[in-house]
């Protein structure tokens, strides 16, 4: 429960510095998630797991319905629109996939995986991202992997055997997507690398989010006062860059609390895992922890500037109600397991 | 599910878990750290740079006005279009952007945004001048598709009467390279504007004001939100000249199309009233930058308008000259007023035929006669008496062959020949025989009209006037130059030149166009030739016509108490006492009429009749 509270407190701030519409309508989806969250954790989260498979297909149904008739907002075919509402199915898919592969993982008894688990493991996790990267989300995608090998590790551990797949993996993967990027893909990473590469074009908006974190300084400049973030200097500043506009107002101070909140739940959610009576409920704790460590971690180290530029939301705090949802459901799933931890 | 699971292997690795949590976030903090405290100073200054354009608020210069505090040179302001250029990626919109909407040349802007590369990159540039209203519109209209255009108001000059004493007032001109290393520019920044020529140039100092600034704040799209700072601009000095409108305008028409120059001054105070030169040019046209095509056509123009000839072209005087050979004549003893010289027409010097221009010649003639009626002979024998030396001494002694130091750029000393300079310039001894020339002002002499009219003015006042522009106030700098040669002519010989002078107008003499009534104008006539008389016989009529003389008049009035001395060059005018003359005439005519007919303060006299008819 504690979890939850810590997340709205979040959210409230963060909506507020925004123009006062928005502020509206994500108080709406927090409350309605808060009420999700509820909602699911209520429920035993065996039964979810179990349908898991199902789930999944449903998912990657979506995903290929979208593809046909979905709506293109902002260069990416991902979005549902209902009248006022616009809904991003890839977030709530990754609910899906981490029921999905609870439900598997869990039937594996023993601390090994064979190859054949590994096979089916890469067909579980590609699908979903092939058709993402197909809808043109390149970021939303990506986000897929670290869940996988969040839940996959658990299990695994850190076997020279693996580590050596891994770094084969990557060795031979990194330059076939590197050519498979596409020009601005590339140029994000490049300026990542070197800031002062092209302040006007690519690097502008790590560029324009450093300057907005940095002239918060220790204390900020004070709620609605993020006149960097607020002028329309950073962009995309009320969903990938909210940290920014969160550090430019409350300053170093404000902003490290915010990460201490978030490392709070993430710490609470593993020890809720510690807890769990059963693997699958490991397995779906550790899931949703990976899925909302690396959201953040991905987020917070773009809009730092350590990071390239990928199009993750903060979840929690950006506005987005698919986002919110979709965190607000995780945690649910999270509050499920901790409440079952000692029925047996 | 199976039933029994060893999921302590799991449990473990979660203790990894938190461990690679725990170090992320700690390097976020390292990360936040770095931005946030420890360069929070550099950040804010880039954030202010963003959203803090500053507008520069150009001052508007002093106005000029004449003496009567009519003002000749004011501002007006107009709006000018500005690029920003701390966005270069943005650059090739606007280009687009402004050959569309207002036919912009692509390639102007092109260069400007070149020559301005290096300039400071957060100083504006201004792309396009004078902007109507509709164009104001259209760019307000687009503003937040394009931030980095901004729209200023700035002043102008103007030049009220356009090429009403150009060469005096003389135009402003955006600072060139060599100008900002110069210590008195210091303070100036690539594209201010300075004065380049004439006053505006001499006076640069008081006439710029101090700019000021605005600083606004904008958001991402250039929209102008608040000001933070506001420095409002400090105007510079007005500057008071001595130029008298109304004598100025008369000077101006007088020359009309011809080429030539007038001056005309106060003769008991040295103040400047009137100069115009022709060809001319209008200021105006340089306070929009000139475009390189007016500029070329100015600097080729084959009679150069930007020269003025009022103290940057010498002439050869002509018969204005031999007033100064009757002073030195007089002065020396050689001659005195009933000395008598017989002219027939022509004379032998030297085994040289020299003309009279009246070729029927004057007859017994004496020094009143032969200035009256500019009798050649008379002087071809003054001249070879006095000899070449003595002309020296008495024409540096009236100051010929040195400036007058007026504070205007280029004037130029005209040329006193000598035995020493023939040498020094041409490697040749002096011959007696251009002695004989020298003496009616032809020859190597040469004088400016400022000098020759000053030299006129000495004679008819005895004193030496203190030429200058600017009316002297506690504020500005006195403009004149001291005169260093002692002017101590006997005032007898003084007193007969002028009793000369004055019938040379006055009593049939040869510059009687230069008359008005009831004012005593005295003067001299002066026809120059430009090549010899028998070169122009050859030469057909069109380039005879080109060669014509140069025609003079130089004069002061009124006889006693003289206060206006007026010199007249025409070039290719013809006689001195045709076209110069009358235009002398119009300009004396003109500074008695506002001087002395002015009915307010003067009593009006009526008549005993008079009065009995309004009562």
């Amino acid at each position: 429960m504690a979890l939850a509270f810590l997340g709205v407190l979040g959210i409230y701030s963060a909506a507020a510095p925004g123009s006062s519409g928005i502020f509206v309508r994500q108080f709406f989806w927090i409350i309605l998630g808060v009420g999700v969250c509820l909602i699911v954790a209520s429920v035993d989260y065996h039964l979810l797991v179990d349908h898991g498979l199902q789930f999944y297909l449903c998912s990657l149904g979506l995903l290929g319905g979208l593809l046909l008739f979905g709506t293109e907002i902002n260069g990416s075919k991902s979005w549902i629109v209902l009248g006022d509402v616009q809904f991003q199915p890839s977030e709530i898919v990754k609910l899906a996939v981490i029921l999905a592969l609870a439900q598997y993982l869990g039937q594996v008894s023993r601390n090994r995986l064979t190859w054949q688990h590994y096979a089916r493991l890469s067909a579980m996790i590609l699908s979903p991202i092939v058709l993402i990267v197909l809808q043109g989300d390149l970021g939303t995608a990506l986000m897929y992997l670290p869940i996988l090998a969040g839940m996959t590790l658990l299990i695994t551990g850190l076997r020279k055997k693996l580590l050596l797949g891994m770094l084969v993996f990557s060795l031979v993967v990194a330059p076939l997507t590197w050519m498979a990027l596409k020009d601005y893909q590339k140029q994000r990473i490049l300026v990542t690398l070197d800031p002062d590469l092209d302040p006007q074009g690519i690097g502008y908006q790590t560029r324009q989010s450093q300057i907005a974190i940095g002239s918060g300084g220790l204390l900020g400049k004070g709620i609605g006062q993020g006149l960097q973030s607020k002028l329309g200097f950073v962009p995309e500043v009320h969903t990938d860059f909210i940290f920014a506009l969160l550090a430019e107002e409350v300053g170093f101070v404000g902003a490290s609390i915010i990460l201490m909140l978030y490392l709070l739940v993430l710490m609470r959610l593993i020890h809720i895992a510690e807890t769990a009576r059963d693997r699958v409920g490991i397995l779906v704790v550790t899931g949703v922890a990976s899925l909302i460590f690396f959201h953040v971690v991905v987020n917070v180290g773009m809009t730092l500037g350590i990071l390239p530029a990928i199009g993750i939301p903060l979840p929690l705090l950006s506005y987005g109600g698919s986002s919110t949802l979709t965190t607000f459901a995780a945690l649910g799933l999270a509050l499920s397991v901790f409440q079952r931890r000692f029925v047996y | 599910m199976p039933i029994f699971q060893d999921n302590r292997k799991l449990v473990s690795r979660l203790g990894w878990v938190r461990a690679l949590f725990a170090i992320s976030f700690f390097l976020f903090f390292i990360q936040l750290w770095f931005l946030s405290v420890l360069n929070h100073e550099h950040y804010r200054q880039l954030a202010e740079q963003n959203r803090i354009r500053t507008f520069p608020q150009i001052a508007p210069r002093g106005l000029i006005y004449d003496r009567e505090g009519r003002v000749l040179v004011d501002n007006v302001f107009e709006f000018n279009l500005l690029l920003f250029r701390e966005e270069e990626h943005r650059l090739e919109e606007a280009v687009q952007f402004l050959k569309n909407g207002l036919n912009l040349d692509a390639e102007l802007i092109k260069e400007i945004s070149r020559k301005s590369a290096g300039y400071d990159r957060y100083q504006p540039v201004v792309i396009k001048e004078d902007l109507s209203m509709e164009e104001v519109a259209y760019l307000l209209a687009h503003q937040p598709e394009h931030p980095e255009l901004g729209i200023v108001k700035q002043p102008r000059r103007l030049y009220r009467y356009g090429n009403l004493a150009a060469h005096v007032l003389g135009y402003v001109g955006e600072i060139s390279l060599e100008q900002l290393q110069q210590p008195n520019f210091a303070q100036n920044k690539p594209s201010d504007l300075v004065g380049q020529y004439g006053v505006e140039r001499s006076h640069n100092q008081a006439l710029t004001g101090i700019d000021g600034l605005r600083r606004v704040l904008v958001d991402s799209r250039g929209r102008n939100l608040s000001d933070v700072e506001n420095v409002a601009p400090i105007i510079g000095k007005p500057l008071q000249m001595t130029i008298d409108l109304d004598l100025q305008e008369i000077a101006e028409a007088g020359l009309g199309n011809d080429t030539g120059a007038i001056v005309a001054f106060d003769a008991r105070t040295g103040e400047i009233m009137a100069m115009a030169s022709r060809p001319t040019f209008d200021p105006n046209q340089f306070a929009r930058s000139l475009s390189p095509e007016e500029w070329e056509d100015l600097i080729d123009h084959p009679e150069s308008p930007l020269q003025n000839r009022v103290f940057q072209n010498a002439f050869s005087p002509g018969s204005v000259f031999k007033i100064i050979m009757a002073l030195a004549g007089l002065e020396r003893s050689v001659i005195n007023a009933s000395s008598v010289v017989r002219c027939t027409g022509e004379a032998t010097f030297y085994n040289r035929r020299f003309g009279c221009w009246h070729e029927a010649g004057h007859g017994k003639i004496a020094l009143r006669e032969a200035i009256q009626h500019s009798c050649n002979i008379y002087f071809y024998n003054l001249g070879q008496k006095l000899g070449i030396q003595d002309i020296e001494i008495f024409s540096r002694r009236i100051g010929l062959g040195m400036k007058t130091g007026i504070n205007l750029l280029g004037e130029v000393p005209g040329l006193v020949p000598s035995e020493k300079w023939k040498r020094r310039a041409r490697g040749e001894p002096w011959y007696p025989g251009e002695t004989i020339s020298v003496a009616i002002g032809q020859g190597p002499l040469l004088a400016t009209p400022l000098q020759l009219a000053r030299a006129i003015s000495i004679i008819a006042t005895g004193r030496v006037p203190l030429l200058h522009l600017v009316k002297t106030t506690p504020d500005s700098p006195k403009d004149a130059m001291p005169f260093v040669l002692p002017v101590d002519f006997a005032s007898e010989n003084l007193e007969q030149i002028r009793e000369a002078m004055w019938s040379v107008v006055n009593d049939g003499g040869t510059g009687q166009a230069a008359q008005v009534a009831n004012f005593e104008v005295c003067g001299k006539t002066g026809t120059a030739q430009t090549i010899s008389r028998a070169v122009r016989e050859e030469l057909s009529e069109d380039s005879a016509k080109r060669f014509e003389p140069n025609a003079w008049f130089v004069g002061f009035a009124p006889r006693n108490d003289p206060e206006i001395v007026v010199a007249v060059i025409v070039q290719r005018g013809g006689t001195g006492g045709g076209s110069a003359a009358r235009i002398a005439g119009e300009m004396f005519e003109g500074y008695y009429k506002k001087h002395r007919t002015s009915v307010s303060g003067s009593i009006v006299a009526f008549t005993q009749d008079e009065a009995d008819k309004i009562l």
